[in-house]
């Protein structure tokens, strides 16, 4: 066989059929944010008589309160991060590390509630935050999002971890709280960026649950302010466009900072099931 | 001494996350059964009906339409995004491992991280009578279509919507499937003199079959739990062409407030994906090897 180094006309074929999909993927996007940037009332591709401004931005961000509901995204987003972070690689280290009764019965119910869809319990789970008191409150629409999937994944990462090394900490006089801050977490941290990720687009999109718990304007995230935009604005396009876009940029700039890590943390979902 | 302590640190280590499993997975399963045979407001106790609600949803045509709707969905949606998935991932590993077919990749991504809410507000917005889609379509001299507006149409235009916002998804994990296919193979079916299109049959295939079992399974749980897109897009219109599970559960407890009724359906869709990840584990169990 003779090495292929030229580009044969297949490659330019192809090369034109995966930009095609790229494009496509795209598009929308551009669209998207070159519209909210006029005030055109016709969804067509003609920008010839257009005037550029943000002002639909200005005027989405007032009419619609959406810095209110921006800040609600963020502390809610931030905080399932952080909790999420905490909570399951405190369990993971646990299941990993430590012997106590019942352990793998225990995990394996926690496996099991992996197989739960959230629609199955979101009945029962809004009549137990109602009672509890907390509609429309922070804790509501954050600790749901807590579960079992981080404890499994990151007890696959601390498995791997050497005792020896757990060991030797100890006979240096290291406490057990210590050992797992100042050793075990720095040596999962990959998997740990991987799940805060995926918890962050999981939060950040999330639509459904804010939907039922949040029903008070102040209280609601940016992904839910944002379906109800074209009811509210019909044909203005613009308006309904800039704020798609105001609400899409947070995730879409950290893709673009940490695309790695996004393509991983997501993927990751995968294991899930 | 040591046991103890193990032992004890064991369960405060785990008590966060036992509580909110229990709370928030563990208990409301049970919850939910019991709702199923009750009738329920959340302002009145529940009242114990027996299989009233289970005997009503037999007569009731939004369940009915609810599951022809969201099978249709799933058989249109799965082989089409696992298909494209698999031919768009073989050609950028096969033929384009540099900057170009990484940036082509990245682009591919980029629905997937937004949300399914802003993705059915733009296609809902693009598939208007006198939105882009059609205006693009006049070009090729295509009549006006009324995607959303039309009973067959409407479903199909979600369908499609919901495939372009996870072809990157499943691209991104068969590509990696790929990576992982010893290049031996490739090279020893060179020498017998294989085309690209017989290796793509006979050696990428095959080697993928728990990547696609994987992603075929995902697809399916994740159509069964189409939501979010049908809100933004159709509400479930126009009639009853476009009504889900998920958005018939969501209407029946929190239009309709009858929350009994609306945790008999949701514990029917929990046997089905339950049955649906049975199949999963069933096709999984050997060839997956964990991460």
């Amino acid at each position: 066989m003779i090495k292929q180094n030229k580009k044969t006309i297949s490659y330019y074929v192809l090369l034109v059929v995966l930009l095609f999909n790229a494009l496509v993927a795209v598009f929308p996007f551009v669209y998207m944010a070159v519209m909210s940037l006029t005030q055109k009332d016709m969804l067509d591709l003609d920008f010839s008589n257009t005037t550029f401004s943000f002002i639909n931005y200005f005027k989405v961000i007032d009419g619609f309160n959406l810095l209110v509901n921006l800040r609600n995204s963020i502390i809610v987003t931030v905080s399932s991060c952080l909790l999420n972070a905490i909570i399951c690689s405190m369990a993971a280290y646990a299941f990993a590390k430590k012997e106590f009764p019942f352990r793998d019965k225990i995990f394996g119910l926690y496996l099991a509630t992996l197989m739960i869809p959230g629609q199955v319990t979101m009945i029962p789970v809004f009549v137990i935050i109602k009672n509890l008191g907390l509609m429309n409150t922070y804790p509501a629409l954050i600790l749901p999002i807590i579960n079992a999937f981080g404890v499994f994944l990151i007890r696959q990462f601390m498995v791997s971890v050497p005792d020896d090394l757990l060991d030797a900490a100890r006979i240096d006089g290291c406490g057990e709280n210590r050992i797992f801050i100042s050793i075990v977490i720095p040596l999962v941290k990959p998997v740990l960026v991987s799940l805060t990720i995926f918890t962050f687009i999981t939060s950040w999109n999330d639509f459904l649950w804010p939907l039922i718990i949040a029903s008070k304007p102040a209280m609601k995230t940016l992904t839910l302010a944002i379906a109800s935009l074209k009811g509210s604005y019909s044909t203005n396009y613009g308006l309904v466009m800039a704020g798609s876009t105001f609400a899409f940029l947070p995730p879409f700039i950290l893709y673009i900072f940490l695309q790695k890590q996004f393509v991983e943390g997501i993927a990751l979902s995968g294991t899930k099931g | 001494m040591k046991n103890r302590n193990d032992a004890v640190m064991g369960y405060l280590y785990i008590l966060p996350s036992f509580i909110l499993i229990c709370v928030f997975a563990i208990i409301p399963i049970f919850m939910n059964v019991y709702y199923s045979f009750t009738q329920f407001n959340v302002i009145q106790s529940a009242q114990w009906i027996g299989l009233e609600n289970y005997s009503r949803m037999l007569k009731d045509p939004y369940i009915v339409a609810s599951l022809k709707n969201t099978f249709v969905f799933t058989l249109i949606t799965v082989p089409l995004q696992s298909i494209l998935a698999l031919l768009l991932a073989a050609v950028l590993a096969g033929q384009f491992r540099n900057k170009m077919g990484e940036a082509i990749k990245s682009a591919m991504f980029i629905p997937v991280i937004a949300s399914a809410v802003l993705v059915g507000t733009l296609w809902s917005i693009f598939l208007e009578p006198n939105g882009l889609m059609n205006t693009i379509l006049s070009f090729f001299h295509i009549p006006t279509i009324n995607w959303l507006g039309g009973k067959t149409s409407s479903l199909l235009s979600v369908s499609m919507a919901t495939v372009w916002k996870n072809v990157g998804y499943f691209l991104v994990i068969y590509y990696a499937g790929i990576m992982d296919i010893p290049k031996e193979l490739y090279e020893a079916s060179q020498v017998d003199g294989a085309s690209k299109i017989q290796q793509f049959f006979h050696i990428t295939v095959p080697s993928l079959s728990s990547v696609t079992y994987l992603i075929v399974t995902l697809g399916t749980i994740w159509s069964f739990q189409i939501f979010d897109m049908v809100f933004t897009m159709t509400n479930g219109g126009p009639g009853m062409s476009t009504v889900t599970l998920v958005l018939t559960i969501y209407n029946a407890a929190f239009k309709s407030f009858n929350m009994g009724y609306a945790a008999s359906i949701a514990l029917v869709m929990f046997v089905i994906v339950i049955v649906l990840q049975a199949l999963q584990r069933k096709f999984l169990g050997e060839g997956r090897d964990d991460k």
